[in-house]
């Protein structure tokens, strides 16, 4: 106990209080194995008592004051001190029991930041015990620990205050001995020599990966090595194993399923070519069996969780065909219940910041249609509740919920498996269980819907205030919306009320607008959906309800003057104008007439196929609503219908007070100049009802609804559709004067540029004289080279003279 | 940068002028010679940087022409180069002369007073070569003088290198040869006669007295001589060795040889071509046709010679008088128009305003070249529009112009080439659309494809009106706005803003509405995020932008010149609808995001000018207003809403933001 005191003396004194507090986990897991090695080192523990107090307490102090420089000072003098010391004394062993290390050097081996520095430390011992020279490595190893203590002291100045049980783990750490750089030692040879392995299995897999792919029929046993491979203990090469296969497996799987071989057949003589074939396919079955389940005994252990699901997942993408595919585990729509339940939790868990496709996927649910209805009822609709292939990706942006993810995409995957199974063996539900799992799963899936739409609603609470997030973005939110609107109709009745006055507040949230836009409120699509959501559920539920949905066409009539192009989604606008306006029935007059207005207005100021969408949804409001029909007419000073506004109010907030029955739409009469031609002939269409009587209808030109007419206009439409090819014009033949139709008189000006006599003639003459200067240049430097030639062929000429001469000597010596 | 290559470049050309002047005459013999940097830079020493840096990019469009393929996006309307076959390249215009023709020598000794002041720059280089070549000989003499054995030596190897060099210099190019073989025919006593400027100043007076007299063809031979100085070996040229003689030989002929032919072929000057085709067979064109064809021939050969921006307008405008000489010679008149049309695209306006009114003559008088001149200038346009910097934003929209009404001479056959040029730009626009790769997108978001859309742009402004081009207006306009389609984002404002304006022109030719608000949302709806005053003005020049950098993204002066231009066509389209019925309506939206704009908007110059247009925009909306209370006609009476635009514009009160579109500061409207 005496040690334990002295310990947390200690503690008080040199250590500063800095620690990470992110880093708590870590800390508290090292400091367990601390204490056990404390214990279990007893005797090297007591040596504690005789740790050079001073130098440490200098030391951390020094630390704990951020002196760096100091530090290293004192590091230096330590090692000279040290260095001179070990000269006078006798070369000692590296695993030596009782060899002396100097505390202060010893210290920063394995701190809080625990691994790393251990790592290096090995490192530095192997170093040491490699070399087997006693000083100078000695000296590397100091070194190392200097820049090992650098790093530590900057994470110390980075660490704020910790706290006492943290302090605890410091102290362990001041326990050094030489046992412990013995057993250091030994760790970096294990080490060195799994390094070895496993590099030398890393290049075997390779080999034999390489080999396989080549030719996989000759080396089709090199498939059990791998698998081999894959049972080793290094958990990286067994990765890498895995990966391989995977490479390999997902190359020669044929296109076809195996099939296991009857006794009869095995008995029958076969030529060798199919032998080999059989032994081929046998080998590959069972490896590719071996692997499968390697892979799903893996998958239970959390660091091959990830690669196992990816690896099976590849799999059934590539060779869905395959053998074995139902290894993966049949389920009866429990693996829809729990998937979906799975992304209920992981949606809460992760407070709504998730990417869409997360729940995308539940849009391809699908339930009896009866569901929500009568308990009673027997169903006897199929089973069906397989997703249509997704997107497999969850997005990894968050690792915590990795294996969830992983799990959703391998059941996803599963159940369309599973699916085509059940359908292929008719394997038929007991229909209750069936309609128990059905609304349980239906039950999970509105539970993270109506999850999501509160959190919208409640960080759109905060808004203006706290920006919450930086993007400040529901990501969620729009599949949502969507999937509500998608099974809008299986919603509870009891929900309905707050489902609405969720609604209603997410679509109202720039009610007051203040001028500014808050980066964080809803989008105006999003907005527009939750109209949409609104009008679908209302509809889908017999319009039974007794909701106000009056504050959705306030919140359109506003919305229609914050739509913008390219920002917004012009389809959802088509969509509320079709949900709300187009499929309503009688609307109030009052209101419809405002639409009319604006809708008008609208459509002088946005693309054509914006401006279709709007045009169909006033001509219909206009059928719809015959007094409205006034509005056509010019009835001395506006509308004749009496309202209580009397003026129009182009910019009104509220329908009912914008005045629009008092209004003429004008604006269909410069409509009719559109430069699109449906849009200029719908002008012309709505017109014409002017002169109709209120029971007749124009001759209608186009039976789309605004969703329909706007993606039949839209621009990607209109880019995708083939090209008209352009008939060449028939152009009444006239050829023009001289006078000039593009070029203004001012840019003929200056034309006559005749340059004044002397400057053009100074031109002139320079132009001739430089001509004149590089003629005369090279006909001089025709003539130089040429001297020059000459000149060089003296040489020449002497050299042959020297030659003829030598030759004629030569003659002369032999006829001599 | 242009005044450091030209530096550069003519260091060069100093070190190795006699490769240059070798390349250049090949360059020169295929017609497709780029500016010559050694002589040109020289020459236009004594003149500033703009015109130092015209040659340069002339160089680049010559240096691009021949991969011009690839970087023109395909848009290039196809060019037959089997052209040039002869109608005068078989002779070289040389005439034979009458003996009495007297040659006269000076008698005052004036050619080294006359050019001591046209310093060459070489004289210096030379007067050191002579001097060395001087020295070399005195050794070779030397060495001759010690081995007279040497000295036969010599000879033999001499007269072998002869032997073998004029067999290299037959090989040498087809050009060169050519013009060796004709001087070599003409063995003319009076060829080796230097020419004075007694003789030249006589000859003139002669000629001009009498355009029949002989010696016109003595000095049409001279001014030949004179064309092809430099480049022709022909001992003929070294008649010429005073620059004054050079001067009014090339000075007298191409002022009045245009009067002299004339006269000769009694001509008046509104002839047009069909006249020259029946004269064809009369007698006096038998006479003159060889004159007139070595005038015209020598008159192009000096055009590809002469470097001088204003030289060359000047020689331009000469000729241009002579025009309809051209239409006896197609294949003369194509090599006039290739000539033409490389001056045209280069970057001095006078030179590029002279080559198109010529190119225009021709094209306008010989319709069988229009064909040419239509699809190699729509070419070369291409070709230069390239690049866009604020040097040649204003020339590019004159050849823009030029172009449009040399595509207006003949609207049916235009018509046919802006068909299929329109075509090329949709499937582009389509493969970009429908890829959205970056290689596809760089090709519609490209200078090249914006001037090629602006191009046909004007084209139908200013023919709408006369022809029916409704099909074509509709797909340029689906261009147009495919093209603002692809490209959403306040990055590419400056494009957006180009097109804008696009359709606001075409919006003012065909009287059709376009709801031009809709793609101003981006540029009305800027905030500007960042406060803070960036250290470095960096100035933000739309003129030569599509795509806005990144770092100038937040600057202020990019947010303040965004807003204003939106302003500016914002007020084109209100000006354009001030005085429909419907007005009011057409500016409830834009008002709404003006007001706010005006509250949020921290620049109080900013603020003003969105002040004043919002107070017309209420002003004129008011007008409109108070005057349709009156009326009784209803919106489907379209005449009646027709004069009620009339009336509107009769009254004075009205049309105040007409009035204040043309009062936008002009410098906004200048680069749209």
């Amino acid at each position: 106990m005496g040690k334990s005191s002295s310990r947390k003396k200690k503690d008080k004194v040199i250590l500063p209080p800095q620690l990470p507090p992110e880093a708590d986990d870590d800390e508290v897991v090292v400091s367990d194995e601390d204490v056990e090695f404390f214990r279990g080192n007893e005797g090297h523990a007591r040596a504690l008592a005789r740790l050079d107090r001073k130098s440490i307490d200098s030391y951390v102090t020094r630390v704990a004051h951020h002196d760096e420089d100091e530090v290293e000072r004192l590091y230096e003098e330590r090692e000279r001190r040290r260095k001179a010391a070990e000269a006078l004394r006798p070369k000692k062993d590296g695993d030596d029991d009782d060899i002396e290390v100097d505390r202060v050097d010893a210290l920063p081996v394995k701190t809080l930041q625990g691994d790393l520095v251990y790592n290096n430390a090995k490192k530095a011992r192997y170093d040491d015990s490699s070399n087997a020279v006693g000083s100078k490595s000695e000296d590397k190893v100091a070194d190392t620990k200097q820049t090992i203590q650098k790093g530590e002291r900057k994470d110390k100045s980075k660490s704020k205050k910790g706290d006492g049980k943290l302090q605890n783990v410091q102290a362990q750490t001041e326990a050094p001995n030489g046992k412990l750089q013995s057993k250091v030692l030994e760790e970096v040879k294990e080490e060195l020599s799994a390094e070895e392995l496993f590099e030398k299995k890393k290049a075997q897999l390779a080999e034999i990966g390489m080999s396989m792919l080549e030719d996989p029929e000759s080396h089709i046993r090199s498939l059990n090595d791998m698998l081999n491979i894959c049972n080793d203990k290094d958990q990286k090469v067994v990765k890498l194993g895995l990966m391989s296969l995977l490479a390999v497996f997902r190359d020669i799987i044929p296109s076809y399923r195996i099939r296991q071989l009857t006794e009869k057949e095995l008995t029958v003589e076969v030529s060798k070519d199919v032998k080999k074939m059989r032994y081929y396919e046998y080998t590959l079955l069972r490896s590719y069996k071996a692997y499968l389940q390697k892979l799903i005994s893996l998958e239970k252990q959390p660091n091959f969780c990830a690669l196992a699901v990816r690896c099976m997942c590849t799999l059934l993408d590539t060779a869905p065909h395959f053998n074995f595919r139902e290894n993966e585990g049949k389920h009866r729509g429990e693996a829809t219940i729990e998937a979906v339940r799975l992304i209920a939790d992981h949606v809460k868990l992760n407070d709504c910041q998730l990417h869409p496709d997360s729940i995308e996927v539940f849009l391809s649910l699908r339930f009896d249609e009866d569901l929500g209805k009568d308990d009673r009822e027997e169903d006897k609709g199929k089973p069906k509740k397989n997703k249509r292939r997704q997107n497999q990706e969850v997005p990894k942006q968050l690792p915590v919920s990795d294996n969830k993810k992983a799990k959703q995409e391998l059941i996803s995957k599963a159940r369309e498996e599973v699916d085509a199974e059940l359908r292929s063996v008719s394997f038929t539900l007991d229909p209750k269980e069936r309609r128990r799992i059905q609304k349980e799963t239906l039950s999970a899936l509105f539970e993270t819907y109506f999850r999501i739409l509160k959190h919208s609603v409640s960080i759109s609470n905060f808004r203006g205030k706290v920006i919450v997030f930086p993007d400040g973005s529901h990501p969620l939110l729009a599949p949502c919306l969507e999937g509500l609107g998608k099974f809008s109709h299986l919603i509870d009745l009891d929900f309905m009320g707050e489902l609405i006055a969720c609604l209603k507040k997410l679509s109202g949230y720039t009610d007051h607008h203040s001028g500014i836009l808050h980066d964080n409120t809803l989008s105006v699509s999003e907005r527009l959906q939750c109209c949409i959501v609104a009008f679908k559920v209302w509809r889908s539920n017999l319009e039974a309800l007794n909701v106000d949905l009056q504050d959705f066409f306030v919140q359109l009539f506003n919305l229609i003057l914050e739509y913008r192009p390219d920002r917004d989604r012009g389809e959802v606008l088509a969509d509320a104008l079709k949900t709300l306006l187009w499929e309503g029935k009688q609307q109030d007059m009052i209101r419809a007439a405002a639409f009319i207005k604006r809708l008008a207005t609208f459509a002088l100021s946005f693309g054509s196929a914006e401006a279709m969408a709007a045009l169909i949804t006033l001509k219909h409001l206009l059928q719809k609503n015959s007094k409205c029909r006034n509005m056509l007419e010019n009835d001395s000073g506006g509308g004749s219908l009496s309202c209580l506004v009397a003026k129009y109010d182009p910019e009104a907030k509220d329908p009912y007070l914008s005045g629009a029955l008092a209004s003429v739409l004008w604006e269909l009469s410069l409509l009719q100049k559109h430069y699109d031609s449906s849009v200029s002939s719908m002008a012309s269409n709505i017109l014409s009802m002017a002169n109709l009587n209120p029971t007749q209808n124009p001759v209608p030109i186009s039976n789309a609804n605004p969703l329909e007419a706007y993606r039949d206009l839209s621009m990607e439409q209109e880019l995708s559709k083939p090209a008209n090819t352009l008939l060449p014009l028939n152009c009444r033949k006239k050829r023009r004067g001289k006078e000039f139709v593009a070029l203004s008189p001012a840019a003929l000006e200056g034309l006559d540029c005749v340059a004044g006599g002397d400057e053009l003639k100074e031109k002139l003459q320079n132009h001739f004289a430089v001509l004149r200067g590089i003629l005369e240049n090279e006909r001089l430097r025709a003539e130089l080279n040429h001297t020059m030639s000459s000149i060089n062929l003296y040489k020449e000429y002497k050299k042959q003279k020297k030659i003829r001469k030598s030759k004629a000597d030569k003659k002369k010596v032999s006829r001599a | 940068m242009a005044k450091k290559l030209g530096k550069k470049a003519r260091k060069f050309a100093r070190k190795h002028l006699q490769s240059a002047a070798k390349r250049n005459r090949k360059q020169r013999s295929q017609f497709a010679r780029r500016p010559r940097r050694g002589g040109s830079g020289r020459g236009n020493e004594r003149s500033g940087d703009g015109d130092e840096e015209m040659p340069q990019r002339a160089n680049d469009i010559v240096m691009n022409n021949g991969d011009a393929a690839a970087l023109v996006n395909g848009l290039e309307f196809p060019e037959d180069e089997s052209e040039l076959n002869s109608d005068l390249s078989d002779s070289d215009g040389y005439l034979s002369e009458d003996s009495e023709c007297l040659y006269y020598s000076d008698s005052e000794d004036g050619n080294a007073v006359n050019d001591c002041f046209v310093q060459d720059g070489l004289d210096g280089e030379n007067d050191k070569m002579n001097m060395e070549i001087k020295k070399q000989k005195k050794k070779l003499n030397k060495l001759m003088d010690k081995d007279p054995e040497f000295a036969n030596y010599l000879e033999k190897w001499q007269s072998e290198l002869k032997s073998y060099g004029s067999k290299e210099d037959s090989d040498e190019d087809e050009m060169d040869s050519v013009d060796n073989t004709a001087d070599s025919s003409d063995e003319n006593p009076s060829n080796d006669k230097i020419l004075t400027r007694k003789t030249i100043s006589e000859w003139c007076q002669l000629v001009a007295k009498e355009p029949k007299a002989s010696s016109l063809r003595s000095l049409l031979n001279a001014y030949r001589d004179a064309c092809r100085f430099g480049v022709s070996k022909s001992p003929s040229v070294q008649r010429i060795q005073s620059t004054e003689v050079f001067y009014q030989i090339i000075t007298f002929v191409l002022s009045e040889a245009d009067n002299i032919f004339r006269a000769h072929l009694e001509i008046s000057d509104d002839v047009n071509k069909g006249k020259i085709m029946n004269l064809r067979s009369a007698k006096k064109w038998q006479t003159i046709e060889p004159l007139v064809k070595s005038y015209l021939q020598n008159s192009l050969d000096l055009l590809s010679q002469l470097t001088d921006n204003q030289i060359l307008a000047c020689v331009l405008t000469r000729l241009r008088a002579s025009a309809v000489l051209f239409s006896a010679y197609p294949s003369t008149s194509r090599r006039l128009l290739k000539i033409l049309i490389r001056l045209w695209a280069s970057g001095d306006h006078n030179l590029s305003l002279s080559s198109f009114l010529m190119i225009r003559e021709v094209a306008s008088l010989l319709p069988e070249c229009l064909d040419l001149c239509l699809n190699k200038s729509y070419n070369t346009y291409l070709a230069s529009s390239k690049l866009v910097n604020e040097g040649n934003i204003k020339h590019i929209g004159f050849l823009t112009d030029c172009l449009v009404e040399l595509y207006s001479l003949d609207v049916q056959k235009s018509c046919e080439r802006a068909t299929t040029s329109i075509g090329q730009l949709n499937a582009i626009l389509r493969q970009a659309c429908k890829t959205k790769e970056k290689e596809d997108l760089r090709k519609v978001d490209s200078w090249q494809y914006i001037n090629c859309a602006n191009l046909w742009v004007r084209f139908l402004c200013c023919n709408y009106k006369d022809y029916n081009m409704h099909p074509l207006l509709s797909s340029v306009v689906q261009i147009i706005r495919g093209v603002a389609h692809l490209f959403p984002g306040t990055r590419y404002l400056p494009l957006r803003l180009r097109l804008v304006q696009m359709l606001n022109e075409l919006s003012s030719c065909s009287q059709m509405f376009f709801p031009i608000p809709s793609l101003l949302f981006d540029c009305l709806e800027f905030r500007d995020t960042s406060q803070k005053e960036q250290g470095q003005k960096a100035k933000v020049n739309f003129s030569s932008l599509l795509k806005v950098p990144k770092n100038l993204l937040k600057s202020r002066d990019f947010h303040e010149e965004c807003i204003l231009l939106a302003i500016d066509v914002l007020s084109a389209h209100f000006a354009q609808w001030c005085y429909h019925v419907s007005f009011p309506e057409v500016a409830t939206i834009p008002l709404i995001l003006l007001k706010r704009l005006h509250e949020q908007t921290t620049i109080e110059s900013l603020r003003r000018h969105i002040k004043r247009l919002i107070d017309q925009v209420d002003e004129n909306k008011n007008i409109v207003e108070r005057k349709r209370d009156g009326v009784s006609f209803s919106p489907n009476d379209t005449t009646s809403v027709q004069s009620f635009v009339q009336d509107l514009q009769a009254e004075k009160s009205s049309g105040k933001i007409s009035q204040f579109y043309k009062n936008v500061p002009k410098k906004l409207r200048d680069w749209l």
